[in-house]
């Protein structure tokens, strides 16, 4: 338990330190990097460093606090917070919809050889899709879906976008897992006579845990990407995708505004992956310290 | 009372295709109750195949298995026998006890009944203080012995076992041998044991079948008189050395007058 503490409390003064190391280098550059960028026969290949293309990271962190518009009563801080908390509720959607789609896939391609043979490659396939375009189709084919009085909800899409982006290394990940099953353990469940589905749940599931972590993690961070493209390329109102590009349209005026609905973005997919992370620890609690990860 | 009955055996890999392999030709062997048989030979003589056929993980190409008076498919559906292998095989996520309640659960068992059997095994392998530990908490012969408890939980009549003792060193090796007979006096098993240690067939075997590979078959039967009262004496006893001479020069063939230097156990 110690240890853990410990371990814990070494990646968080990692996870600062970067974080400031960052900072450093931004606030440093902005000190005395040239105001027009640095240009070599006309083409610019560093970045301005004036006030409307790098602005302080203190500014960006007060703006939080100030007004959303001049004269309103609501700040900053509470509308990235709204939005956030739509988009981390569309991401969990998709999050989850991407986890019963990939594992149930995972599940058929290790049950039957030929579904792995025909299934695979599509799946490796779709995921060169661009989502930019993808999104659309989807909103389009959603409006036109009503099942009795069932109609397709706008925010519907974007989930789907997001559940498109994670399914895929959850059923790859876990598919590997279900395949990790020593042949000797299999063999003894064999003896016990144990169905197909016994075994899978007695023993592939649990040797599958270790693979399913990291592919699960990956997929919580593939469905906010999902979500908050699909927000952007789509307009859907309320997320945080479309907090970015309303203040990214204030960036000549406002320039600092938009940097703090990007940290929403930024802190809606750690959210995300922490939620997972803690998932991670409680199920390996007992699991010997140097398996993989 | 035959435990084991094969009748005429043969097993073909991959019939018909180019990777043809012949694993077993012609095995005949019966093993009564209660009695401790090992199977050993080199590498490719189908030991581990013909272990596999007995607990019905393969299916002979030819021939009949008969095990505890049935076909070995209904003996494996009625968990007429245990399974040993050279891993452990342990389940890291379940603790030792919920190792050892594997089977039963499998079997419907309810839970408390379970639990009971549990720690009856556990008292006879001599580990009731780890009932709540994890497996990689434990020592690799540790391990074992919880495999060969959880290859009896059940109560089958027969244990089968492929080369359990085969990854750990020569000293718990041997003291994991002694408690395998101890477990097996207990518990009345009937044993088929594969290995590759002739000192560790003699020691624990009624009699050591030894087989030769290319095809896979059975080259020649010792008997192994040690009585049942076997302990580190045994060891040095002439009979001992005599029943390893016997096994060793079967497994030379005939070539093998110059017994006892070189090419030792493995």
């Amino acid at each position: 338990m110690t240890a853990l503490v410990v371990r814990a409390a070494r990646r968080t003064t990692m996870f600062v330190a970067a974080l400031a190391l960052v900072v450093v280098v931004w606030e440093s550059y902005r000190a005395v990097g040239p105001q027009d960028g640095g240009t070599i026969a006309g083409v610019r290949i560093l970045p301005r460093t004036s006030e409307y293309a790098m602005p302080h990271v203190w500014d960006m962190f007060s703006r939080f606090g100030r007004p959303e518009v001049r004269g309103s009563d609501r700040t900053v801080f509470e509308s990235v917070l709204a939005g956030a908390w739509y988009s981390f509720r569309l991401s969990a959607a998709g999050f989850v919809l991407g986890g019963v789609v990939g594992v149930g896939l995972a599940v058929l391609m290790a049950r039957f050889k030929t579904v792995q043979r025909g299934v695979l490659p599509y799946l490796v396939v779709s995921q060169t899709v661009p989502l930019i375009a993808l999104a659309p189709l989807v909103v389009s084919w959603g409006g036109k879906l009503e099942v009795g009085p069932f109609v397709w909800p706008r925010w519907l899409s974007a989930s789907v976008l997001g559940a498109f982006l994670a399914f895929f290394p959850i059923a790859v990940g876990t598919l590997r897992g279900l395949a990790a099953a020593s042949g000797s353990s299999v063999e003894l469940m064999q003896s016990y006579a144990a169905s197909w589905t016994k075994t899978l749940f007695k023993l592939r599931f649990p040797t599958a845990v270790p693979y399913m972590v990291p592919a699960f993690r990956l997929g919580a961070s593939a469905s906010v990407i999902g979500v908050v493209v699909a927000e952007i390329s789509t307009g859907l109102k309320g997320g945080i995708g479309r907090l970015i590009i309303e203040y990214a349209r204030e960036a000549t005026g406002d320039p600092a505004k938009v940097y703090t609905a990007i940290f929403g973005a930024a802190a809606l997919g750690l959210t995300m992956a922490g939620v997972v992370v803690a998932v991670d620890v409680f199920v390996m609690r007992n699991r010997p310290k140097e398996s993989i990860s | 009372m035959t435990a084991v009955s094969i009748r005429n055996v043969s097993k073909v890999f991959n019939q018909g295709k180019p990777n043809q392999v012949e694993a077993l030709r012609d095995v005949s062997l019966e093993v009564k109750r209660g009695e401790f048989v090992s199977l050993i030979g080199p590498s490719g003589c189908g030991k581990s195949t013909l272990l596999r056929l007995i607990a019905n993980l393969l299916e002979a190409s030819s021939g009949d298995v008969v095990v505890n008076d049935k076909s070995a498919a209904q003996a494996r559906l009625d968990q007429d026998y245990g399974m040993a292998f050279q891993q452990a095989g342990l389940f890291e996520w379940r603790t030792v006890q919920k190792n050892i309640e594997l089977p039963l659960e499998l079997k419907g068992w309810d839970k408390p009944d379970r639990a009971a059997r549990a720690k009856e095994m556990l008292q006879l392998v001599q580990l009731p203080e780890f009932a709540d530990h994890y497996p990689w908490q434990l020592s690799g012969g540790m391990q074992q012995r919880i495999a060969i408890a959880r290859a009896l939980a059940a109560h089958p009549p027969l244990l089968l076992m492929d080369e359990p003792f085969g990854a750990l060193d020569e000293m718990t090796r041997e003291y994991m041998q002694g408690e395998l007979l101890r477990i097996c006096a207990a518990t009345g098993s009937t044993v088929v044991f594969v290995t590759h240690s002739i000192p560790e067939a003699v020691y624990l075997s009624n009699r050591v079948v030894v087989m030769s590979p290319r095809p896979g078959r059975i080259t020649k039967t010792v008997d192994v008189s040690l009585g049942a009262d076997r302990n580190e004496d045994t060891r040095n006893r002439t009979t001992f050395f005599e029943a390893i001479t016997a096994v060793r020069e079967g497994l030379r063939g005939m070539h093998a007058a110059h017994v006892g230097l070189g090419n030792d156990d493995r």
